[in-house]
């Protein structure tokens, strides 16, 4: 479903990436640690299309075809999700509105008829309801006064509703409670565990992989994936740290 | 025809700073154009067509507005509106049905007096639309009584051309005048507002969104003057400038020594579609009064990025997520508007702009 190849990336000039290569097939969950300013973030960012984020060297394929050559929005309908480590507020734009717009922009770009008011109401409410997010919230401006928890999840019912083929879920469960780190894992693997999707997941901590049980784990230090693993290795990493296992 | 432009205060007078004087002149040298046609809202009430400045009967309906002779005031832009006008009195108590009045210029300059009079407890709404070409000028003189109640709306729709509006408002005890502005069209425009709060307790509302596009140039100088204690004043104003146009907004408030427990609030902000626009923001305040409660806040700045990326990121192609950041960022100053009916037009004017400037 996707690879990455050689991927060289820069920012302002400073070269982040530095010849990254990871594959990830249908049906498949990796997770991705590292060490703080590791570039994981980076990674995100290169997959959604940031601007700013300027790939030098190699390569990105998502289905067969070239993700580079994609504006964000494109991206998007394509099925590619970002779940951001620091959801973006949006004064003045409720997240009904922001959400019918993505949805709608993205079955449009599918070629396919777009959701009444009503109906996407429907559904985003729903979604709402199963990851325990207050309906009332959809109703408030996108991410403002949220709290990071709050954020966190509303970054699911996002995923949620416009269910994704691929999704990156940067440091999702950073913020969240006992409880809520339960439900958002029942979410990530309710919407995401199927045969033909699958989630790159970038996090610091065991715990959310005791939900969400990843196929693979790596290892990206400066800019590089520097070892790759089974489930075993998040574990090993929990106990002896990067320096000892990835150095 | 145009040596009328010359006896227009010079830019270096303070309430002018920005002024674009040339505009007018310009204006009123354009070319004439063929009457552009626009729709009443669908409300009840009076109608009224101008057509250059004179009214066309056979197209509107006075109900209880009427024609008469008014004088204009000492303000240069005022004092040339002097002249056959229309005017809305309503007796105390009186509620009248909203009164629309849309100007239509076909070319050239025109000037229109116009009073609005409200006696204590009477509650009107006023609509105005100006479209067209050339330069428009009207002086407004209005004057609430005791608890009288006055929504106006004002869009300026005109393509090109100039429109000036000069304002002069008495808001007697407890009564309460609510404005907007719209500005979404090509045109230049300038505002000129002096508001008195003459009675204890007066209300005012005061604002709107200037949007700006190409060359264009809208400006904006309200002076709210606090005459009496416990009077409230809110002033928000949103400006959009995109291209390398210009929006300038003056808003000053007084407050007299004895307007005590005055409550004063300005809100400016401007908001750059492109680094070649300006917009300045000139807040004022002068209080002479020890107990009053006066925010300001003026603050220009561009689309959030990160905001821009984030909508992206869900779908939403650039140019729609500009649209819906910028309106929002006006919707502030469009929601005061208490009448459904000519909020929506308002917004989806707003809207129209938007889309067209975001393409
Ligand atoms: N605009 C920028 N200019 C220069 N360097 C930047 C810029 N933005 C980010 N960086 C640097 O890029 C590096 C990678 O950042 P990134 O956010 O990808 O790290 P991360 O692995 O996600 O870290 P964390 O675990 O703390 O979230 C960091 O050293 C960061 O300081
Ligand atoms: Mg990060």
């Amino acid at each position: 479903m996707l690879k990455i190849e050689n991927l060289h990336a820069e920012i302002d000039g400073k070269t982040i990436l530095k010849g990254l290569n990871l594959s990830v097939n249908a049906g498949e969950v990796h997770a991705i640690m590292g060490p703080n300013g590791a570039g994981k973030s980076t990674l995100g960012y290169v997959l959604g299309g940031r601007p700013g984020y300027e790939v030098t060297e190699g390569s990105i394929t998502f289905d067969g075809q070239d993700l580079l050559e994609l504006e964000p929005h494109q991206r998007a309908a394509a099925g590619v999700f970002l779940g951001f480590q620091y959801p973006v507020e949006i004064p003045g734009v409720s997240n009904v509105q922001f959400l019918r717009e993505a949805l709608n922009a993205q079955r449009g770009g599918r070629g396919e008829k777009p959701l009444s008011g009503g109906e996407f109401l429907k559904l985003a409410r729903e979604e709402a309801k199963k990851l325990d997010m207050d309906a009332e919230m959809l109703k408030r401006p996108v991410n403002v006064g949220f709290s990071g928890g709050e954020k966190k999840r509303n970054e699911m019912v996002q995923m949620g509703v416009i269910d994704p083929k691929f999704a990156i879920l940067d440091e999702t469960d950073s913020g969240l409670d006992i409880d809520a780190l339960r439900i958002v894992g029942d979410g990530i693997n309710r919407i995401m565990r199927k045969p033909d999707k699958a989630v790159l997941l970038i996090t610091h901590y065991q715990r959310l992989l005791d939900y969400v049980k990843p196929d693979f784990v790596h290892v990206l230090a400066d800019g590089r994936i520097t070892r790759s693993g089974g489930a075993e290795l998040a574990h090993q990493l929990e106990r002896e740290g990067y320096a000892e296992v990835a150095a | 025809m145009s040596d009328a432009v010359l006896d227009l205060p010079s830019t270096r007078e303070e309430a002018w700073r920005w002024a674009d004087l040339g505009g007018l002149a310009a204006a009123a040298a354009l070319a004439p154009v063929a009457e552009p046609t626009h729709e009443f809202l669908d409300l009840p009430g009076a109608r009224l067509l101008f057509v250059d400045g004179v009214l066309d009967e056979g197209r509107s309906r006075l109900c209880n507005v009427r024609l008469t002779t008014l004088e204009g005031d000492d303000h240069a832009l005022g004092r040339r509106a002097a002249g056959t006008g229309w005017s809305l009195r309503l007796d105390a108590q009186g509620v009248a049905d909203p009164v629309q009045i849309v100007h239509v210029a076909t070319g050239g300059e025109n000037h229109l007096a116009s009073e609005i009079v409200l006696a204590d407890d009477a509650v009107a709404e006023v609509v105005e639309t100006f479209v067209g070409a050339g330069w428009q000028n009207c002086f407004t003189r209005t004057r609430l009584g005791k608890g009288a109640r006055l929504m106006r709306s004002v869009r300026l729709l005109q393509p090109a051309g100039f429109v000036s509006l000069r304002e002069a408002a008495e808001i007697g005890e407890a009564a309460s005048l609510v404005a907007v502005f719209l500005g979404a069209g090509g045109q230049g425009s300038r505002i000129d507002a002096q508001l008195v709060m003459a009675g204890e307790g007066a209300f005012v509302e005061y604002g709107g969104t200037l949007l700006t596009s190409a060359e264009q140039k809208q400006e904006c100088a309200v002076r709210v003057n606090h005459a009496q204690p416990n009077g409230a004043s809110r002033q928000v104003w949103r400006a959009v400038a995109s291209d390398r146009s210009q929006v300038s907004l003056a808003a000053a408030v007084d407050v007299a020594r004895h307007a005590q427990k005055t409550d004063g609030e300005q809100s400016l902000r401007g908001l750059l579609l492109h680094r070649t626009a300006t917009v300045n923001l000139k807040p004022e305040l002068e209080i002479f009064a020890d107990d009053v409660k006066c925010a300001h806040g003026a603050t220009v700045g561009e689309l959030d990025n990160r905001a821009l990326f984030y909508m992206q990121s869900r779908g939403i192609p650039k140019a729609r997520a500009q649209a819906i950041l910028t309106r929002a960022f006006v919707a502030d100053a469009l929601e005061r508007i208490g009448d459904e009916t000519v909020r929506a037009a308002f917004e989806a004017d707003a809207d129209a702009w938007l889309d067209a400037a975001l393409q």
